[in-house]
């Protein structure tokens, strides 16, 4: 249930990337695999850091504040992206 | 054979199919599910045993002997079913009493011989032949000796592993397989396990159900299975008794009269585990009666053996024979000295007679078979005999669901499952009447056809019709819908572009069939992965929205295409307003890659919403996830929810959520029952208590075990995943990588959605959610292969616009048919929602969540990713480049001259004769060759147009192959020219008289007039 949780917040972060200038490297694809990876990656770190353990919270154990994990996650994946792309010289571009 | 004989011919094969399904539904009856017509359900999950692995040899034995004991029941039509890897379904419809059916179909009664005094434990842990208070003496395998479970599990952990292939506790070397170790690999058998309690001295159930006789577990996780906890307090230990050696209980407590006065009694004897014969090993099992000399009259169970068995019995019988000759000691009575055979059956002695060793001195003679007596009544003599006679399941089967649906509630599901399919068909019919006139009756004509032929599919196969399968025919019908829809919508372009009517459909069926075959065999491969991989329950679901979905592709593309053009060349359809084709058509000029940002943001926030509510309430996943017993009941006394949960309490089940409900089935007022997993025993005991206190009008119960939960999510996933990825190669080898991408976010994007909505509306997930959400896969992709086969055509046609423009010009294309195919579908999954019974609105909620998703996400999230990435690559990045230059900004459309969209025609790729000369292209629609072409085009004198406009009337040259245009490229010229986009078959079916067009046929197959 929670690693549910953290890839729809990670999804759902990547939308509002579309109000950036798509430098992201691999472009808006690029920048959902950044922000799917990141939101997992955090999730499982900190909620491991939680309980102790490497664990997907179940059912029971997800609220409000576990999904909330993934944010920074979700964050910091899309800044390494368009770090990545400026870095490689990715173009401007907007629809 | 041209258009017109191959449309008689495709109207006649339409007519012979229908006059042949008509005969079908006459003359064939149909077969309902248990859903809709009650009986019993029940899936079992093969576990290895000693004797055999589970493969889909052993499981194929076991579906043949369970098909024997099911008709020793008398079922009519009852299904017996592998569904996944290791589960087996059994489904008996008219049966009503689902313990008798368990009991006997499920039934894994393994029978052994043993011989007795060698093979008894003693105190040391090893035989005592000749202790008559380790074997029992002339009282051998009764419960007046023995020793209590817990003490023998304690003399018999003193034993070391004893590896015998004929082990009942071990699997041994099989094949390549080696044979089990300690570890239980894959669950193999490597002795047996018991979760003991040394401070009281007991040996605890470890299952729920069983509440007095405590079976061992296989593995050391099954101790815990069904949720079992120990008592709180108490000091457990789960231990293992090496394989080797096994526990058997005593036999039976009877009186004088051979009646059972205890069934179970907690006496128990420690046996060297080496039986010399099995079940296996006899032949012709019958019921009698003990008659002989000194018969009591008692049931009893005679038999005779197999070659094998007959030699091993002469030879083991003679062996006890000799040793109590030599037990025969002075001072020893003839009955102290006599040796035992023993007859185990599931783990408790059923028999163990003594060898008369002066009446059989040399053993007994086998020849004329044996018998087991003993204990028996009528009854259980019968089911021994029955059971030997279908034979000893090979595999061990665990029951991890049953379900019971009553007739009367099935019944009344059948109702509301036609009230919905009726009002759905209706529906549909009504808005493609009213949206497209003649062409919607035409396609009401091709609906009616699909259901004629479908039912008739559903006879002929037969395929057994369940609710869930109801749902799928429904949603096909809006499936066969939107294929007309597609293809109306360009045909009406077509016609209202220019072309006449006649060429208008032929070119609108043309170039709507690929969009076609795209959208449907995504979705019939979405069914195919749905039924190779769901339960039995969304099988049938699966099977019909795949038959259908074929089906569809016959009456509504080809039977429609054949119709209209038939009516047509005859006169019937011949002005474009018959079509609804006489206005120019909305088009949309809405900036939908500018605005993208803004429908991003919506489907973030509503993601964010859904993950929160993930976060804050959970999803309701139902017992099909979770595992427990869900009983559907009405009483005859009227009652309160308390007095229902107090009578439950009293029965020992606690907890219980209880709501109340209305069905006309139950009398107006029902209730549903939730509670943990009822085992069969419990389940028999709440229906009874609950008839003593209240009164049953009706009991329906659905229990799911934790594994079958665990099967189902596990199949759900994979299901997910396999779709996706077949899917993704589908679209990246008809379109091209690129594409595959944006459709595989815009899946996530329904799926994740659905789930929000589902969090956020604490709706109950259950297996039929899983399969509407895995059809959604297939069906939502539609609408997205519309709008990126629409672009694809376009992408040649404006060689100097951005990706954007476009995908703009493509969106503002196919919008309306995008959001009629989507109405169109929605109409009858509401009628589902609001008609069907539980089962179908379960289906019809997870439907339309998804289809207005599937929607939203193929216009406004596919397609700007498509855009996005796209506009990354070179010659965009330049198209950009230089209309930034040009204008400032990237206009929303590519217009040219006079406010018209750009417009080239793409160059076609001349196709070679079977001679291999390269000759003009004949599409279909084009009616005539090329040397009529040309004739006429001297005759109408259109050869003087402008030369812009005559080269797209022409057809491309042969030779040169098509080239990518050049960036940058010049400006096409203004397509002005009325003529512009005239084809061949505009010229002739508009100006050409009827004359010319049959002479020149006539010339063109060489049969000069």
């Amino acid at each position: 249930m929670g690693m549910l949780a953290w890839v729809m917040l990670g999804l759902a972060i990547w939308h509002y990337t579309i109000f950036l200038p798509d430098r992201f490297w691999g472009g808006i694809v690029g920048a959902l695999l950044g922000a799917l990876a990141g939101s997992v990656i955090s999730g499982l770190v900190i909620y491991g850091v939680k309980v102790g353990a490497l664990a997907i919270p179940g059912e029971k154990t997800t609220d409000v504040g576990v999904v909330l994990y993934a944010v920074p996650g979700a964050l910091l994946g899309l800044a390494a992206i368009y770090a990545l792309g400026v870095m490689r010289g990715e173009q401007v571009q907007t629809v | 054979m041209n258009d017109r004989r191959r449309n008689v011919f495709v109207l006649l094969l339409v007519a012979g199919l229908l006059i042949a399904s008509l005969f079908v539904i006459v003359t064939m009856p149909t077969k309902l599910g248990l859903d809709l017509k009650g009986g019993v359900q029940l899936i079992y999950q093969a576990k290895p045993t000693a004797q055999a692995k589970v493969d889909s040899e052993s499981i194929g034995r076991s579906i043949e002997i369970m098909r024997k004991r099911v008709d020793q029941l008398g079922v009519a039509e009852p299904e017996i079913q592998q569904t996944g890897e290791r589960e087996i379904s059994v489904a008996l419809p008219d049966v009503s009493n689902a313990q008798r059916a368990q009991n006997e179909v499920g039934k894994t009664a393994q029978l052994y011989f043993y011989d007795w005094e060698p093979n008894v434990i003693g105190p040391e842990g090893k035989p005592a032949p000749e202790d008559a208070s380790v074997t029992g003496g002339e009282n051998a395998g009764s419960a007046t000796s023995g020793i209590s479970e817990y003490q023998a599990v304690e003399r018999a952990l003193k034993r070391p592993p004893i590896l015998r292939k004929n082990s009942t506790t071990w699997t041994p070397p099989q094949g390549k397989t080696p044979g089990c170790t300690p570890e239980q690999k894959d669950g193999c058998l490597y002795g047996s396990w018991y979760l003991i309690e040394p401070k009281h001295e007991r040996v605890l159930c470890p299952t729920v159900g069983k509440e007095k006789v405590c079976a061992p577990a296989e593995t050391k996780e099954a101790l815990y299975a069904d949720g079992y906890k120990p008592p709180k307090g108490a000091i457990t230990k789960a231990v293992r008794v090496n394989p080797g050696t096994v526990l058997v209980q005593a036999r039976p407590v009877e009186n004088a009269e051979g009646k059972k006065l205890v069934e179970s009694p907690n006496k128990w004897y420690v046996l060297n585990d080496d039986p010399v014969l099995t079940g296996s090993d006899i032949t012709n099992p019958v019921q009698g009666f003990n008659e002989g000399n000194g018969g009591n009259g008692a049931p009893n169970v005679s038999f005779g053996f197999t070659g094998y068995g007959k030699e091993v019995f002469e030879k083991v019988t003679k062996e006890i024979a000799h040793r109590g000759q030599e037990a025969q000691l002075p001072g020893v009575s003839k009955e102290a000295a006599q040796q035992h055979f023993a007859v185990v059956l599931d783990g408790q002695l059923i028999t163990v007679p003594s060898i008369d060793f002066s009446e059989y001195p040399e053993g007994i003679d086998a020849s004329n078979g044996s018998q087991i007596s003993g204990g028996f009544t009528l009854t259980s003599a019968q089911e021994l005999a029955s059971e030997l006679q279908s034979g000893a399941l090979p595999i061990r089967l665990d029951l991890i669901s049953r379900s019971q649906v009553s007739a009367t509630l099935g019944k009344q599901a059948l109702q509301q499952a036609l009230v919905a399919l009726l009002v759905g068909f209706l529906v549909v019919c009504v808005f493609l009447l009213a949206f497209y006139r003649v062409l919607g009756a035409i396609a009401v004509g091709g609906l009616l056809i699909y259901g004629i032929y479908f039912f008739a599919l559903i006879k002929l196969i037969p395929i057994t019709m369940t609710l869930p399968g109801i749902a799928g025919l429904i949603l096909t019908i809006g499936v066969a819908a939107d294929a007309n829809i597609v293809i109306f919508e360009r045909v009406k372009e077509e016609i209202r572009g220019g072309r006449s009517v006649v060429a208008g459909i032929a070119t609108g069926y043309r170039k709507g069939f690929a969009a076609i075959v795209d959208a449907n065999v995504v979705t019939f491969m979405t069914a195919f992965i749905l039924f190779a991989l769901a339960t039995a329950e969304v099988k049938g679901f699966a099977f019909t929205l795949g038959i259908g979905t074929l089906v569809s592709l016959f009456t509504a593309v080809l039977a429609t295409q054949a119709a209209l053009g038939v009516m047509s060349t005859t006169g019937v359809v011949t002005h474009p307003r018959a079509l609804g084709a006489a206005k120019l058509g909305r088009r949309w000029t809405f900036d939908f890659m500018g605005h993208a940002k803004w429908f991003f943001s919506l489907s973030g926030t509503i993601l964010l919403i859904g993950a929160l509510a993930i976060g804050a309430k959970g999803i309701n996943l139902g017992i099909d996830f979770k595992a427990g017993t869900r009983i559907q009941t009405g009483f005859v006394k009227p009652v309160t929810t308390a007095e229902i949960s107090e009578e439950l309490s009293s029965l020992g089940v606690h907890g219980a959520t209880i709501q109340r409900f209305s069905n006309a089935s139950v009398g107006g007022t029902g209730y549903q029952i939730a509670t943990r997993t009822l085992h069969p025993e419990q389940l028999t005991k709440v229906e009874d208590g609950l008839q003593s206190a209240f009164g049953l009008k009706h009991f329906s119960e659905k229990s799911i075990g934790p594994t079958f939960g665990q099967a189902v999510a596990k199949s759900a996933v994979i299901a997910i995943i396999a779709s996706l990825l077949v899917i993704s190669a589908y679209i990246a080898l008809r379109f091209e990588w690129k594409y595959a991408v944006p459709v595989l976010i815009a899946l996530m994007h329904d799926l994740l959605i659905t789930a929000g909505v589902y969090a956020l509306t604490g709706r109950e997930v259950t297996t039929a959610t899983v399969a509407a959400l895995l059809t959604i896969l297939g069906y939502s992709l539609y609408d997205t292969i519309i709008v990126f086969d629409r672009v694809r055509e376009n992408v040649p046609r404006m060689p100097r616009a951005a990706f954007s423009q476009i995908v703009n010009r493509s969106m503002s294309e196919v919008l309306t048919r995008s959001l009629a195919t989507s109405f169109c579908t929605l109409l009858p999954v509401t009628a589902l929602l609001l008609f069907g019974g539980e089962t179908l609105q379960d289906f019809a909620f997870a439907l339309i969540v998804g289809i207005a998703s599937g929607a939203y996400s193929s216009i406004f999230i596919a397609s700007p990713v498509l855009t996005q990435w796209k506009e990354r690559e070179p010659v965009y990045r330049a198209r950009r480049a230089r209309l930034i230059a040009e204008h400032g900004e990237v206009p929303a459309y590519a217009l040219v001259a006079g406010g018209k969209m750009e417009d080239v025609e793409p160059a076609k790729r001349p196709r070679r004769t079977r001679r291999g000369s390269l000759v003009a292209p004949e599409e279909a629609g084009e009616q005539i060759s090329k040397e009529e072409f040309d004739e006429l085009v001297r005759d109408l004198d259109i050869d003087n147009k402008p030369k812009s406009a005559a080269a797209d009337v022409e057809p491309p040259p042969p030779a040169p192959a098509p080239k990518r245009a050049p960036e940058p490229q010049p400006e096409p010229a203004p397509l002005v020219d009325p003529t512009a986009d005239l084809t061949p078959e505009d010229l002739v079916l508009k100006d050409a008289p009827k004359k010319t067009t049959r002479k020149n046929r006539n010339r063109r197959h060489g049969r000069p007039r």
